[in-house]
């Protein structure tokens, strides 16, 4: 079996004329001597829904990882809302206030209520007053379904009650750009359902999203685009109906034929 | 079609004291053998102490002592100084069980020892003239800080600056302001000792723990000179044994200083000394509790656009801490018995005290001599504190389960 991509650069590129949010160039990534991230080329726009698919170990996850700079790269450019990711801190932070991150694992902070989890960085962060920052806490708790657990801690949450909270914790900083990293896959399947409601909704509320999953019932419904990644590298692009109804790569396919 | 079954009361559970004989102590031949015999060895040893403390023991001596137990040679006419720290920590301890309510930690370990006072008072108002209203002033202090805490909760906030300032007052109203004569008089702290010098080294594992605290974030800096300096500070000093580090702090200190070596108190070489060791292995214990959190909290709180240094004190070090509490509790212990090695500096804490009561000639005097009784009275009282120390952490340790994980 022949690599369809050995030596091919396929970029992601938004389409023209809208308004560019991220703009990842050149990207190249290691993991000690594992080249991990492959000449990455990707764009996203304003309040486009990307959705990131690929088996594991293909490298998606570190990719989001990178827009927020959870990991650093080594070669190439990303911009996120104008600004640089370099080892310049601040510019660090500031593109982190800008993005909010949803993670597979939730990372609610167990010693801290529901409530003091969502408020914590509006507070220390924006400075924000605390109640002003408990208010839009429970706009947004109202708005995931569950305000009547804002004062519980999240051991007592079940997994998608937690999820959501994470959820609600990133929106109530007002980000800019939402990226989730397999924000289903750690949750029992009864429960899936809640998370992907929530997630519809931003979509449709025009939230720039980033998206790695494999839901690709979510993938059809709100997705602008998915990209599939193998081996650390972009494999194809298109939209849910393209990757539905004719995926052109043969690993595309085969990809697809094992997880719908 | 399906039917659910319909809930059934349990099993009624049969208990009483005979059936729990049978199932734990009588519950087969071999278990029945075994039961007899070693309540026969301890139904012997129980009777031969009883026998001892009770009949055969000359207690005579260590009452007699008392106040060398307690403060040594502080002076007789001044005892209200450390009975009025005392009381102010009482007093301290009574607001935070008021604000706390029934059943808090800190509501048991008052009553803990409010208990210990209010004995100290009986016997002092029935056998001791000069503590004869100072120890019910400090059994009342408590009483008033409790009835403070329960109608003023909000006290609350103030209790630790109070305990902070507590601290500092505490030690000055020990030493005294002004050189001479008078109540006020300083007292030369090679004049402490006893129960009085136990406590206040005890009180050196207070600031370690905030040193251990850096020194367990300093070994994790990226910052080669801060990690190294940690590492190689927490690695010596555990190193070696405490009792060496007393000794070469009473003759490196003054050295390191550069002043003459009685110009620096005994007392104050040692806290040092006790004070970095216990630091040390504070640092260790925190270390432990830091490589505990998951990397994934670090992970949410950066991306939620917290500095690294906002991070580590808000997210990591709240969960660490919680999680090495048990050590740190054991550390505490340990060090409050560790402080009887401070003999070797020439110190007279309160197990010293009781080597030195041993042989005064009045004891020598008892027929086979009082070793035992003084030193049985002393694990007594060492094991009221550490045993408070140990159900104070139990129950810390459920509070904060509340809710975690």
């Amino acid at each position: 079996m022949t690599q369809a991509t050995t030596g091919t650069v396929v970029r992601a590129d938004a389409p023209p004329g809208g308004e560019r949010i991220i703009e990842i160039e050149g990207l190249n990534k290691w993991f000690g001597d594992f080249h991990v991230l492959r000449d990455i080329y990707m764009s996203v726009n304003k309040g486009e829904v990307v959705v990131i698919i690929g088996p594991s170990g293909s490298g998606k996850s570190t990719l989001i990882r990178c827009i927020n700079r959870l990991e650093e790269h080594q070669e190439g450019r990303i911009v996120v809302d104008g600004i640089e990711l370099t080892d310049d801190v601040r510019a660090i932070d500031k593109v982190r206030r800008e993005t909010g991150m949803v993670f597979q694992q939730f990372n609610l902070f167990p010693h801290l209520t529901v409530l003091e989890n969502i408020t914590l960085a509006p507070i220390r962060v924006r400075r924000w007053k605390k109640s002003e920052a408990e208010e839009r806490a429970m706009f947004f708790l109202e708005k995931v379904g569950i305000p009547e657990q804002a004062h519980k801690y999240p051991g007592q949450l079940s997994g998608g009650q937690q999820q959501r909270v994470a959820i609600a914790r990133s929106l109530t900083m007002g980000p800019k750009v939402m990226l989730f990293d397999e924000p289903t896959s750690a949750l029992d399947p009864e429960v899936i359902g809640e998370v992907l409601d929530v997630m519809v909704q931003l979509a449709k509320e025009g939230m720039t999203m980033i998206v790695v999953t494999h839901e690709m019932g979510f993938a059809r419904e709100v997705g602008d685009r998915v990209v599939f990644m193998d081996a650390g590298q972009i494999v194809e692009v298109g939209t849910p109906e393209h990757f539905f109804q004719n995926p052109r790569e043969p690993r595309t396919r085969a990809f697809l034929s094992k997880i719908l | 079609m399906f039917v659910p079954i319909a809930p059934r009361p349990a099993p009624v559970p049969t208990r009483g004291p005979v059936v729990w004989l049978r199932k734990n102590l009588f519950s087969s031949p071999s278990n029945t053998v075994l039961t007899i015999v070693t309540g026969t060895v301890v139904a012997f040893a129980l009777y031969n102490l009883a026998l001892f403390v009770f009949v055969d023991a000359s207690w005579g001596q260590v009452w007699a002592n008392m106040k060398l137990f307690g403060v040594y040679r502080y002076p007789a006419d001044l005892l209200w100084r450390p009975l009025a720290v005392a009381a102010g920590m009482m007093f301290l301890l009574g607001a935070m069980a008021g604000v706390g309510g029934r059943g808090s930690i800190t509501a048991n370990a008052f009553f803990a020892f409010q208990g210990l006072v209010g004995l100290l008072s009986v016997l002092a108002v029935l056998f001791w003239p000069s503590v004869r209203v100072l120890w019910p002033m400090v059994l009342v202090a408590g009483f008033v800080g409790f009835l403070l805490g329960r109608a003023r909760p909000r006290v609350v906030r103030a209790l630790p600056w109070a305990w902070a300032a507590w601290f500092v007052l505490g030690l000055v109203v020990l030493y005294g302001v002004v050189p001479g004569t008078g109540p006020l008089r300083v007292v030369p702290s090679r004049d402490w000792g006893g129960f009085l010098l136990t406590l206040v080294l005890f009180t050196g594992i207070i600031p370690s723990f905030p040193l251990g605290v850096a020194l367990a974030l300093g070994r994790t800096s990226r910052l080669p000179a801060i990690k190294y300096f940690c590492i190689a500070f927490i690695e010596i000093v555990r190193g070696a044994p405490l009792i060496m580090w007393l000794f070469i702090a009473s003759l490196l200190l003054p050295l390191i200083l550069n002043v003459d070596a009685n110009s620096l108190p005994a007392i104050m070489r040692a806290y040092v000394a006790i004070t970095l060791f216990s630091a040390a292995y504070m640092a260790e214990n925190v270390r432990g509790g830091l490589q505990a959190v998951p990397r994934g909290q670090v992970e949410a709180a950066r991306a939620l656009g917290l500095s690294a240094w906002q991070t580590t004190m808000l997210i990591v070090l709240p969960q660490a801490l919680r999680a090495v509490i048990p050590a740190i509790v054991g550390q505490a212990i340990g060090l409050f018995k560790d402080t009887s090695l401070v003999f070797i500096v020439g110190l007279v804490d309160f197990f010293r005290v009781a080597d030195l009561v041993s042989v005064q000639p009045q004891s020598l005097l008892v027929t086979g001599g009082v070793k035992l009784e003084v030193f049985l009275f002393v694990a007594v009282i060492y094991f009221f504190f550490a045993y408070r120390m140990s159900v104070a952490s139990r129950q810390l340790e459920r509070q904060l389960g509340v809710g975690v994980r």
